[in-house]
């Protein structure tokens, strides 16, 4: 019994030894980000999937109170944008201004051009 | 016992395998001093004859420089914003003054990568997959703070030899098909990526968010 405890610690080692180097330890979450987005420029019918991914996995994130990766609140205000939801858009391009003061600059613009679109009661292009 | 040896053996390995004796290093002064905390990654430039290549490299640029401590801008936002702005083409793109672009978005470091390959050499029966990347970071102030190339290879190799040929050559035949009608780029850029950013000699220095953590 305890020989198969060791064994399984040794397999782990040796997966951590395996994986490692090349990943180091993560700073972040990505909840399949990349994928996701692969996926939508290979299919643009998958932009559908790739809102509700990033909802969900924006959610899992804030309620388990974990900081959410580089630009993943303002893709997703994008994607909302892209589907007409100023509001939305706007909600989400300033979590990621509160979240990466780097971003500050560019979100400003955007949530003033959404303000902008909204006053002239543009249709939004998806 | 046996095993514990083992064990302490492997940690050993694991606690020092990454730390192992960098290779000859390129000055990376000019990077050190421009310190950027922030890179706008832009739509790259296409010489090769896959259409859909700029995007799909794109979706992979992100995780490795956000893990290696930089602040990414969103890249698909990054995109629609320069497509607002009249911008679709990575050669248009590349062509503006980098302060400009750096100055529209309020990023410290723009990275501009050129996709030298993407593509699939059909043999009789193999397939060879191949990228390669001109990868090139320019500081808000103009400034060029790094270059490097990568490029992978994918070849799929028959080391499972059954012993018998026609079982061999068959098998070989099949994987050669799958890769011709689909072949997937996408291990082979992630791999470029995190050579040229993470492993290799010319790897960027970590970012201010890796560098907290350290």
């Amino acid at each position: 019994m305890k020989n198969l405890h060791l064994k399984i610690i040794l397999m782990a080692l040796l997966g951590l030894f395996l994986t490692g180097c090349a990943t180091r330890s993560g700073l972040y979450q990505w909840g399949g980000y990349d994928a996701m987005l692969y996926q939508s420029y290979k299919n643009p019918e998958k932009a559908v999937e790739f809102r509700q991914g990033l909802e969900l996995h924006v959610a899992k994130m804030e309620a388990a109170n974990q900081k959410v990766a580089p630009g993943l609140y303002a893709e997703l205000g994008t994607l909302y944008l892209q589907a007409g939801d100023g509001t939305k858009a706007v909600a989400m391009y300033t979590k990621e201004r509160e979240a990466w003061p780097e971003s500050r600059g560019l979100m400003d613009s955007l949530i003033n051009n959404v303000a902008k679109r909204n006053t002239a009661k543009a249709e939004v292009k998806s | 016992m046996k095993y514990l040896n083992l064990m302490v053996c492997l940690l050993t390995v694991v606690l020092t395998g990454c730390a192992s004796a960098p290779a000859a290093k390129k000055d990376l002064s000019a990077f050190n001093t421009a310190a950027p905390r922030s890179i706008l990654v832009v739509p790259a430039i296409n010489k090769s004859l896959d259409v859909d290549a700029p995007n799909y490299l794109l979706s992979t640029l992100t995780v490795p420089l956000a893990e290696k401590g930089f602040y990414v801008f969103p890249v698909n936002t990054a995109k629609f914003v320069l497509e607002q702005e009249g911008f679709y083409e990575g050669e248009q793109i590349h062509q503006q003054p980098p302060e400009t672009l750096a100055h529209l978005f309020g990023a410290d470091a723009v990275l501009y990568v050129t996709i030298q390959r993407w593509d699939a050499k059909y043999a009789l029966i193999t397939t060879t997959v191949t990228v390669e990347f001109d990868y090139r970071m320019v500081a808000k102030d103009g400034t060029e703070i790094w270059k490097a190339t990568q490029s992978m290879q994918y070849s799929p190799q028959n080391n499972n030899s059954s012993g018998n040929p026609l079982v061999d050559l068959i098998a070989t035949a099949i994987s050669a098909a799958i890769t011709r009608a689909a072949p997937n780029y996408l291990p082979l850029t992630q791999q470029a990526n995190q050579v040229v950013f993470v492993l290799g000699p010319n790897a960027i220095p970590n970012g201010p968010y890796r560098k907290a953590q350290q």
